[in-house]
């Protein structure tokens, strides 16, 4: 089933007096529970499409259309709160808030929007996601007292926390040396499987690439690449898969 | 706490420095304006009391008649109905003195110098030995009928001493010269401004000089246990005097407005005529009506002084938020990416700014009431030039609370004036911008 639909994507940006077009219209489909790879080399597009599929950013032309409902058309409050209930990020450089403990970092988007959890539930469940994370004695720690993989797996455990169908991955492993960056691939792999949420990654990290399920290859801007399970996949969803397709 | 306000109330933390610079900007902004107010809600009290106790009363009663040539003549003959009255009103009445004086010439040995003489029962007025203090001679003196008592500035100017006569030209209650011999009894500690208009004599001996009976007197004081029911019980004694005795109408004001309500009731005075004593009811707060407008000039100076350093104070900190702004941009577009609104990001500075507003002006209160008790142990003494506006020779302050609640509200205000304009920019940021441009 569709998840995420491109279709038609171009992105341009001003650039002082030049418009630089990152993206030059990129269609593809991303299914329910899938490990993503969108890969290319660097200014291939990889991160102004994660932004697009994420709302934090808009298409200039095309649309982009989340669990078959268009975006383009939406306001900021809407974007926002669409943002909130449907996706987790995660970062290269993990952007935790410096002020809050990992406890509190990953509680916070628990605490936006108008939905609010019993306290008993949430406790539990954010004490379930430190441990899945393996952060357990570092619950009252702030950011600056942690490990590159302990912040990202802090932010791992935040972007999960809502319970997201969704999970966007920028360059994850980036700021990682290999042998954490494995654990935390390792992390989102299990997560992937055991929760069936949707785990789309922008990387250079052919570690992830190896592990992905759908792999996107960009270049210039454009897919060169689209294969699920070794095979091409399609560059729209089925009338069947998305309601927006 | 609301996540916002508790990350913004952090946040403040997170530069302790700057914060503390900032903070310190408005706690000695508002420490300078709780100075000023301070000083002049105790300003007013102050003078008044100093004053009360120079003039020996609070509420005044005051007698008039119309001499030859429809001349005003001061003067209370019988005081039967004041009493009543004064004592019907329920005030309460620390004391009562009865007083006739004259402005006149003191003349020793050559040399001159003009100042008042208040004649006073200085058995009645036991007060006066315990407010006036002697620097020489004593108050057994004042037995003798025609004894004076002068500041030290006013018996240094005459080059005079203890014991010695001075003779002193006045004119009578109908305007006719006199002249008069007084014997120095005793020197007080100068009373600074008001040093050469206080003097002191026997109330008998200064009426005989001023041409009144010995049983008679110009002035009525009623001294009462403070300040602060002076008006109501003026009102009542007025009220207990009406019908009783001819009055002038109390608050009458001048049609230009440009003097005192006191002075416009004196130049009414003039221009009636009447027979017999007309009485007259006067407060402090009339005779110290100017005193009012010294506050408000207090009040608008210290006002002036709050705006004006908060702009300053308040250009320094939208400088700041806006350097706070981009030093935070990846927190802002994270944030927004996990799902705060604008109008989080916006409150997220809005709060900071208040509680950095709220920080600094509570310690600049405090800090102000710190000094303001530290300067109110030193004793200036009494025989300072600026004694009139001191309690007992200390500075003292009063705080009015809804004042010093008014300058924090205003502070608040001002500093979210200052931050709405980062805030502004931080909201506007759309999430992908603000990650775009992280550090």
């Amino acid at each position: 089933m569709g998840i995420v639909e491109l279709e038609n994507v171009r992105k341009v940006y001003p650039l002082g007096k030049v418009q630089v077009e990152a993206v030059k219209g990129v269609s593809f489909c991303i299914e329910k529970g899938d490990f993503i790879s969108i890969a290319g080399p660097s200014g291939s597009g990889k991160t102004t499409i994660l932004n697009m599929v994420g709302l934090v950013d808009q298409p200039t032309d095309g649309e982009v259309f989340l669990d078959g409902k268009p975006t383009s058309k939406l306001k900021d409050a809407e974007l926002t709160r669409l943002r909130h209930e449907t996706l987790g990020f995660i970062f290269q450089s993990f952007n935790l808030i410096p002020v809050l403990n990992v406890w509190e970092n990953i509680e916070f988007p628990l605490l936006l929007g108008k939905t609010r959890v019993g306290k008993d539930e949430k406790k539990e469940w954010i004490d379930h996601l430190i441990e899945e994370v393996g952060l357990s004695d570092w619950r009252k720690h702030k950011p600056n007292e942690l490990s590159g993989g302990q912040r990202q797996r802090v932010a791992i455990a935040r972007a999960l926390v809502t319970r997201p169908q969704i999970v966007l991955a920028d360059e994850p492993t980036a700021n990682l040396d290999s042998a954490t960056g494995e654990q935390i691939l390792e992390l989102m792999k299990k997560i992937n499987r055991e929760l069936e949420t949707t785990f789309i990654f922008s990387t250079h990290d052919a570690r992830i690439v190896d592990i992905a399920d759908h792999i996107i290859r960009l270049r210039d801007g454009l897919v060169t690449e689209n294969v699920r399970r070794g095979e091409p996949a399609a560059a729209a969803c089925s009338s069947g898969e998305s309601a927006g397709a | 706490m609301n996540t916002i306000a508790n990350i913004a109330l952090r946040n403040l933390s997170r530069q302790k420095k700057r914060t503390i610079l900032l903070g310190s900007a408005i706690a000695f902004g508002v420490m300078i304006v709780t100075l000023i107010n301070g000083f002049a809600g105790a300003f007013s009290a102050n003078v008044a009391e100093n004053f009360s106790d120079l003039m020996a009363g609070h509420v005044f009663i005051s007698g008039t008649e119309k001499g030859a040539k429809d001349k005003d003549v001061s003067v209370i003959r019988d005081d039967t109905a004041l009493t009543a009255a004064v004592k019907a009103s329920g005030a309460p009445v620390k004391y009562v003195t009865r007083r006739s004086a004259f402005s006149g010439t003191l003349i020793f040995e050559g040399k001159k110098i003009r100042t008042n003489v208040d004649g006073a029962n200085l058995d009645e007025e036991t007060f006066l030995r315990d407010r006036l203090l002697l620097k020489e001679g004593s108050w057994d003196a004042m037995e003798d009928r025609g004894a004076l008592i002068l500041s030290e500035k006013i018996a240094r100017k005459l080059n005079a001493d203890v014991g010695d006569t001075i003779l002193v030209q006045m004119q009578t209650v109908t305007g006719q010269s006199n002249v008069g011999e007084f014997r120095l009894a005793g020197i007080s500690f100068d009373a600074g401004i008001f040093g050469q208009m206080m003097s002191y004599a026997n109330l008998s001996y200064v009426n005989e000089l001023i041409g009144l009976a010995p049983d008679e007197y110009q002035t009525m004081g009623i001294m009462l246990d403070g300040l602060k029911r002076t008006e109501s019980a003026a009102a009542s004694i007025y009220a207990g005097l009406s019908g009783d005795v001819q009055l002038f109408e109390r608050g009458v004001k001048d049609e230009k407005g440009a003097e005192t309500p006191f002075q416009a009731l004196m130049r009414q005075q003039s221009k009636e005529t009447w027979d017999g004593v007309k009485y007259r009811l006067f407060t402090i707060n009339e005779i110290l009506s100017q005193i009012k407008q010294i506050v408000a000039a207090l009040d608008t100076a210290a006002a002036i002084i709050l705006v004006v350093l908060f702009i300053i104070i308040m250009v320094g900190i939208s400088n700041t938020f806006s350097i706070v702004m981009f030093e935070r941009i990846g927190e802002i577009g994270t944030m927004r990416a996990l799902g705060v609104q604008r109008g989080g990001v916006r409150s997220m500075f809005l709060y900071e700014a208040v509680f950095l507003a709220l920080g600094g002006a509570i310690a600049g209160i405090i800090v102000a009431l710190v000094a303001m008790g530290i300067i109110s142990l030193f004793d200036f003494g009494m025989e300072n030039p600026a004694f009139i506006i001191m309690k007992n020779g200390h500075l003292s302050f009063y705080l009015p609370p809804l004042r010093a609640a008014g300058n924090v509200v205003v502070i608040a205000l001002l500093t979210l004036v200052a931050v709405a304009s980062p805030a502004g920019k931080a909201a506007k940021l759309t999430p992908a911008e603000a990650l775009r441009t992280q550090k």
